[in-house]
């Protein structure tokens, strides 16, 4: 029939049967496909290209597919073979379609092997499961770490301490003073190993939320006052601005979260500033008729240059490398400040302009 | 009493403590430090949680399933910090968890919480 001679020409297997499931055309890819010459096929029933595991229930589906041809594909849920003349299987997809004609129904069926496809599906899936497993692996590694070279700090940070406190006896002013240096980078070196372990605990999922109510003023006052001497030993003034009325101003969050956040966030403007001031705002807004709150910490320090900003808060990025000699840090702190501020729904972002200064601001939303 | 397989890390303690006055032991491991509570009176023990003959938990366990030895404060000081960790050690008996590196300043007043009213330091 003249329908046919489009057929011919698909790119898929065509396989067209009638309302008995007899095969009245193949086209040449079919042929193909299946390993026949189309005299073999014509006139066979249908089910001959079916895997003989499957031919009874392809029967019950055609049944059920003649009492109402419409054009869809078959089976879409269905893992679907095909069966060549030699015998061995291979994964299809098909799809059907009625022609009415004056001789009755028929069906056209187009086969698409995806052999192929399967295979690529297959291999992603191994892929997919063997990065879990190195993941899994990574973090173990991370956490075993960690400890591991936390308790040889034990003795250093111990013994530089009780030395420093004098209990074996009294110290030269030098020996004071390397002492203090000693102390001072193990616990920067501290510091390293606990963000590591850290980000390690946030990527592998492991890290708790703790939500509980925690007041603005004391948390924006306990970062000022831990890090005051050290903006002052640099000559710089740190400040804190609280909107009028803030002292009753609670949020239910993660306590610890924010404060590391902002930890790291007010060393950071110690760090790059020279002179001048690091200012600690808390600021409250409706925004998209949801109430927020800002905290944002302002300098008046080297600013980021605009090349920068995009590798900002990867990991390990220093601002300058030629720089590292001044400014110490593996560079894990951002990184690590946006990780927790996703974890508490919260969303970081910055401002800044070089040899002007910089605002970066951590805004969370205030739960009614 | 001091249990920690470390030798370092026992030797800090030992030092810190007998600085602040106290009386105190050196155990490399869990199984030494029970036997000696079989025979002397000690008020506080000192525990790490990673050890090779028997961990800090089931020494804290051991401890605590024993009528005459309970009265024992069990402190846990160890590196570990996982989410977890400070659970793991209530549960099994501990009365505290002080996390290493510690402190040595701090160390005096975290120490004062676990102790017994009639002591100081």
């Amino acid at each position: 029939m003249k329908q046919f001679a489009l057929m011919e020409m698909s790119p898929d297997a065509i396989v067209v049967v009638d309302g008995d499931g007899t095969i009245v055309f193949v086209n040449a890819q079919a042929e193909r496909v299946f390993g026949y010459d189309r005299q073999e096929l014509v006139r066979k029933g249908i089910e001959a290209l079916v895997p003989e595991r499957y031919r009874h229930r392809h029967v019950a589906h055609r049944a059920h597919y003649e009492a109402d041809p419409r054009v869809r594909p078959m089976g879409a849920d269905l893992e679907l073979f095909g069966r060549r003349k030699d015998g061995s299987e291979f994964p299809v997809e098909i799809s059907l379609s009625p022609v009415h004609t004056p001789h009755g129904v028929f069906t056209v069926s187009a086969i698409r092997d995806v052999t192929a496809r399967k295979a690529v599906e297959r291999e992603l899936e191994e892929k997919n499961l063997a990065l879990e497993h190195a993941n899994g692996a990574k973090d173990r590694f991370l956490a075993a770490m960690s400890h591991e070279l936390r308790t040889p700090l034990n003795a250093i940070i111990g013994f530089t301490g009780t030395l420093l406190m004098k209990l074996p006896g009294p110290l030269t002013p030098d020996q004071e003073q390397q002492l203090t240096i000693v102390a001072s980078s193990a616990r920067h070196l501290l510091s390293l190993i606990n963000d590591i372990l850290d980000v390690a605990k946030i990527e592998s999922g492991k890290m708790e939320v703790f939500v509980e109510s925690i007041s603005v003023a004391q948390e924006v006052g306990d970062v000022a006052g831990a890090l005051k001497s050290l903006a002052t030993q640099k000559g710089l003034r740190l400040e804190v601005e609280l909107p009028d009325g803030a002292a009753g101003l609670t949020l239910r969050t993660d306590r610890r979260a924010v404060h590391q956040i902002l930890i790291n966030l007010v060393n950071n403007a110690i760090k790059y500033t020279e002179t001048g001031s690091v200012t600690v705002r808390a600021n409250t807004a409706a925004i998209g008729g949801k109430q927020i709150l800002a905290l944002s910490v302002t300098d008046t320090g080297i600013g980021i240059p605009h090349d920068v900003r995009d590798r900002l808060f990867k990991p390990f990025e220093q601002l300058d490398p030629s720089n590292t000699r001044r400014f110490e840090g593996a560079g894990l702190g951002l990184y690590l400040c946006q990780k927790l501020s996703d974890m508490i729904g919260g969303s970081l972002s910055f401002e800044s302009e070089p040899g002007a200064g910089s605002t970066f601001a951590l805004t969370l939303p205030m739960e009614p | 009493m001091v249990v920690d397989d470390n030798a370092s890390n026992r030797e800090l303690l030992l030092y810190l403590l007998r600085a602040f006055g106290y009386e105190v032991e050196g155990f490399e491991g869990g199984l030494a430090a029970l036997e000696a509570l079989r025979a002397d009176r000690f008020d506080l023990a000192l525990v790490d949680v990673l050890m090779p003959d028997i961990d800090g938990y089931e020494f804290a366990r051991r401890v605590k399933r024993d009528p005459d030895r309970r009265s024992i404060a069990l402190v846990a000081v160890t590196a570990l910090a996982m989410p977890g960790d400070r659970e793991k050690a209530i549960a099994a008996g501990f009365d505290g968890y002080i996390a290493k590196p510690i402190d040595p300043p701090a160390f005096a007043g975290e120490l004062a919480r676990f102790l017994p009213p009639h002591f100081s330091a």
